[in-house]
């Protein structure tokens, strides 16, 4: 059983190239990603290409959604997702990539034909475009598609939301004002309708789902309900340690949680709850999440 | 483009739903109640049954039936060679019912020999948090349904040194229930 990292990032030359094209946000000037809701942020050379690491034998990348490339008007998201997506050209056996689509004007057909590729594992969806139970039911067909080619989908942060002090901020802002908040309501929108619009779909939220599920005294004390935990819904690591998985362990289970490292912007850690749990995130778990099954 | 058809997972997000499932109060469950609720679903074996499978080939068969914020409920296949080791179940308390063929049950006696017994088909035990004990197949093709309140989280692994050492090792609670073959 192989071990996978469920979470990468690289920058491909020609997505940097296609975002230097561009006179306004998502843009790249120099080697500085301008974003609205963000500071600055260098693209290290060094990144273009994807991690290689040794306690993995699968890494996957994904398109930073932040970027929000997925719902900007069709012609402009186009070449951006090409670029994305030309990335498998130069991909060892070791590496594949989450696929991106435009949610503006979902084109399902494409989606089909990325998603047959070998190199694409998935779906990766921005959190914003679940940011609610309505949202989710417009999404529905697009994820069905993901669903029907029995492929799961990754739910990763999309872009933060502008804001006048945003250029005051340090620069971990974002990841810990706006991410877990948008991964959060992306999880209870999910909870609320996720599963009865798609009964079979294997659905991962990026950075433990923003400890929504923690929340769950909370949910029922304000009239929500929890129930059983689901075994097709899984949660990935990215820049947690032990003690956010522990807690999480606490509430869904070991069988839900994924690793995920978010390199190069994270480094991965093992956190320590022993060697079978080591062996259930980095294998046994991706393994079911990629594959679906019983178990 | 025409898409190969894809073997259908169960359409239930987990392998049981509380629906089918005893009644539970919503709460962390007493060591009574787990004992009568898994003696419950041990007497409905079509609930559990199909899922029951014993490959020496493959190691131990565990199957996580069920699990919410309160209880967390396990089917475990068990041969004479499987052995859990010397566990706690951190704030757990749990119940287990013997559904067909025998386990053994010991718990560690400082400076002496192990309190061990045989529990066989049809019998009921349960434990609180305090209990330290190791568990194993008494029979080839032995089978065992177990609940835990609140739902497992950590344990602790112990070893005993020739000397009667003793040491903890806090571990997730994959190390029993999901281990290394899975």
């Amino acid at each position: 059983m192989i071990r996978i990292d469920c979470h990468q990032h690289a920058w491909p030359e020609a997505l940097v190239d296609a975002l230097r094209r561009r006179a306004r946000a998502p843009y790249v000037d120099g080697d500085e990603l301008i974003l609205d809701g963000e500071p600055p942020y260098r693209i290290d050379p060094a990144l273009r290409t994807p991690s290689a690491r040794e306690d993995v034998d699968l890494g996957l990348l994904s398109l930073s959604s932040p970027l929000g490339i997925e719902t900007l008007p069709p012609e402009e998201a186009e070449p951006l997702l090409d670029a994305w997506h030309g990335i498998v050209a130069g991909l060892d056996d070791r590496h594949g990539i989450w696929a991106a689509v435009n949610l503006i004007e979902p084109d399902l057909a494409v989606l089909r034909a990325i998603l047959a590729a070998p190199a694409a594992h998935g779906l990766q969806v921005p959190a914003t475009a679940l940011a609610d139970p309505a949202a989710l039911e417009r999404l529905a067909p697009v994820l069905a598609v993901v669903e029907d080619a029995d492929l799961p989908v990754l739910v990763h942060p999309g872009p933060a939301q502008s804001s006048p002090g945003a250029d005051k901020v340090p620069g971990w802002w974002p990841a810990l004002a706006s991410y877990p908040a948008q991964q959060a309501a992306a999880w209870f929108a999910w909870h609320v309708a996720g599963r009865s619009l798609l009964p079979r779909l294997r659905i991962a939220f990026v950075a433990l789902a923003g400890l929504a599920p923690l929340h769950h005294e909370r949910l029922v004390a304000r009239g929500g309900s929890f129930g059983a935990i689901d075994r097709h819904v899984y949660y990935e690591t990215s820049s947690y340690g032990p003690r956010a998985i522990d807690a999480m362990v606490r509430v869904v289970g070991v069988d839900p949680i994924v690793h995920g490292s978010d390199l190069p912007y994270a480094v991965p850690a093992d956190p320590g709850l022993g060697a079978a749990f080591s062996h259930a995130v980095h294998a046994a778990n991706p393994h079911h999440l990629m594959n679906g099954g019983l178990r | 483009m025409t898409l190969a058809p894809s073997p259908a997972p169960p359409a239930t997000a987990s392998v049981l739903d509380a629906a089918q499932l005893p009644a539970l109060p919503g709460r962390t469950l007493t060591r009574d109640e787990l004992h009568a609720w898994v003696r419950e679903v041990a007497s409905r074996p079509e609930l559990w049954e199909r899922y029951v499978r014993h490959d020496p080939e493959s190691g131990r068969h565990y199957v996580s039936l069920y699990r919410d914020a309160d209880i967390d409920v396990w089917l475990l296949c068990w041969n004479l060679v499987d052995d859990t080791g010397w566990h706690d179940h951190d704030t757990s308390s749990g119940a287990v019912a013997v559904t067909r063929g025998a386990v053994t049950e010991s718990r560690p006696r400082l400076g002496g020999t192990p309190s061990s017994r045989t529990v066989r088909a049809g019998r009921v035990f349960d434990f609180g948090p305090d209990h330290i004990h190791r568990m194993g197949g008494a029979v080839d093709g032995s089978v065992s349904i177990h609940a835990y309140s609140p739902p497992l989280w950590r344990m602790g692994q112990y070893s005993i040194s020739a000397s009667g050492v003793m040491r903890r090792y806090s571990v997730s609670y994959a190390d029993e229930l999901r281990p290394l073959g899975e």
